[in-house]
């Protein structure tokens, strides 16, 4: 028996100059059940916009006409803007950074494979209202990303997915271990710091040096006292990895706790401020 | 996350497919096993060769979910660990409290 999540179907704008994948994503998405109306550039995407009712537009970039990025900034300039997910072979983080200033949804480097696209419609539409909710960007320098973003557990995909791509020349274990406990920190600060509040947010910084990265992360709440910490694992005597589980239980909390033993050992220096509602990160890349 | 369930005799295994974090597939195994608990089925052997990420809420639910199965007197056994989750679960020192195997058959036959 398979389960799965359902399926609801939207109202995509399809806008790339390759008659090739257009036919590829919009037979797939149309078998999803999804409405597809393609556009083949920039003036004609224009057009359909204006029209309005999408919910996504997925967007190449480096579209005849007019360029993506200015397709990007009009459909976000829309009374009901459409969730907007960028498609391109541009690696270049100058790119990557001015699609986060205009409030692209998600980046999705080409190539790519279809079923990607149709995981992350059906991810931004599950989560929607928040899918629509905006990032601010405080700094978008290749070296220095910061952005301020509400607490909703799907900000922590689509930030992730822009820093990550930023460091997509790393070492792939560096990639992997830094993704991981970045990812780990961001939802702590969005789950326990922000309460899942979206009129809260939280401040992101990162900061690639030579010689290392540096992610600094800034939650709204109290902080905690790392030694009141009995329902997390780094609390748990050796040889007793379930310990905490008690006291979770005890409190109500979901299984779990395993966050900030897992982050310790993914990245070379955790550093918490005195009240522990900020947090800096740092992976040595030499 | 999907789950596709095939029943073995009195094993049942949940083959994962996809992310296994939170929101994003923690509570979809979180009720499917309870379902099984409820139903009985505790003998569970779940196959992690296809989970593409797992995060600390993801690995929480598996270790909840080896209690919750084993206070029904059961047992809930891991296949087909990737490097990545496999790493996780040794940060974590899980893979001391779950039985790993890297082939079904003989993961089966552990149940006696």
């Amino acid at each position: 028996m398979a389960v799965t999540a359902p399926a609801t179907g939207r109202r995509i704008l399809l806008v790339d100059d390759d008659r090739g994948l257009r036919h590829v994503l919009s037979t797939l998405l149309t078998d999803v059940g999804h409405t597809l109306v393609s556009a083949a550039d920039g003036p004609e995407a224009l057009a359909q916009l204006e029209q309005g009712g999408f919910d996504i537009v997925l967007l190449d970039l480096g579209l005849p006409g007019i360029n993506g990025l200015e397709v990007l900034a009009h459909a976000r300039a829309l009374p009901n803007p459409p969730l907007v997910i960028v498609m391109t072979a541009d690696d270049t983080s100058a790119t990557l950074l001015e699609a986060v200033r205009r409030q692209a949804y998600r980046y999705l480097r080409k190539p790519f494979a279809p079923n990607e696209v149709v995981s992350i419609i059906a991810g931004a539409m599950a989560t929607a209202p928040h899918a629509a909710l905006s990032i601010e960007v405080v700094s978008a320098r290749p070296e220095w990303l910061e952005v301020i973003a509400p607490c909703s557990l799907e900000m922590a995909d689509r930030i992730q997915s822009f820093v990550m791509h930023l460091e997509a020349d790393l070492p792939e274990a560096i990639r992997e271990s830094v993704a991981q406990a970045f990812r780990e920190l961001l939802t702590n600060a969005i789950e326990w710091g922000g309460k899942l509040d979206t009129t809260k947010t939280v401040r992101i910084s990162c900061v690639r040096a030579r010689r290392m990265l540096l992610y600094r992360i800034s939650d709204p709440g109290k902080g905690f006292d790392i030694d009141r910490l009995k329902h997390a694992a780094i609390s748990n005597p050796d040889g007793d990895p379930l310990k905490h589980f008690a006291e979770r239980e005890e409190k109500g909390i979901r299984p779990g706790g395993f966050g900030l033993a897992m982050t310790r050992s993914l990245v070379d220096e955790l550093i918490y401020n005195e009240a522990r509602n900020e947090v800096i990160l740092i992976k040595y890349l030499d | 996350m999907t789950i596709v369930e095939q029943r073995v005799a009195d094993v049942t295994i949940l083959r994962l497919k996809g992310r296994l974090e939170l929101d994003e597939g923690d509570v979809m195994l979180r009720d499917h096993v309870n379902r099984l608990v409820a139903e009985g089925r505790v003998q569970l052997l779940i196959d992690m060769k296809d989970v593409t990420r797992m995060d600390s809420a993801g690995i929480g639910m598996l270790a909840g979910k080896f209690m919750t199965v084993k206070r029904r007197g059961g047992a809930m056994h891991l296949l087909n660990l990737t490097a990545r989750t496999g790493r996780l679960m040794h940060i974590t020192k899980l893979e001391t409290i779950f039985e790993i195997f890297h082939d079904e058959d003989e993961a089966l036959r552990s149940f006696g």
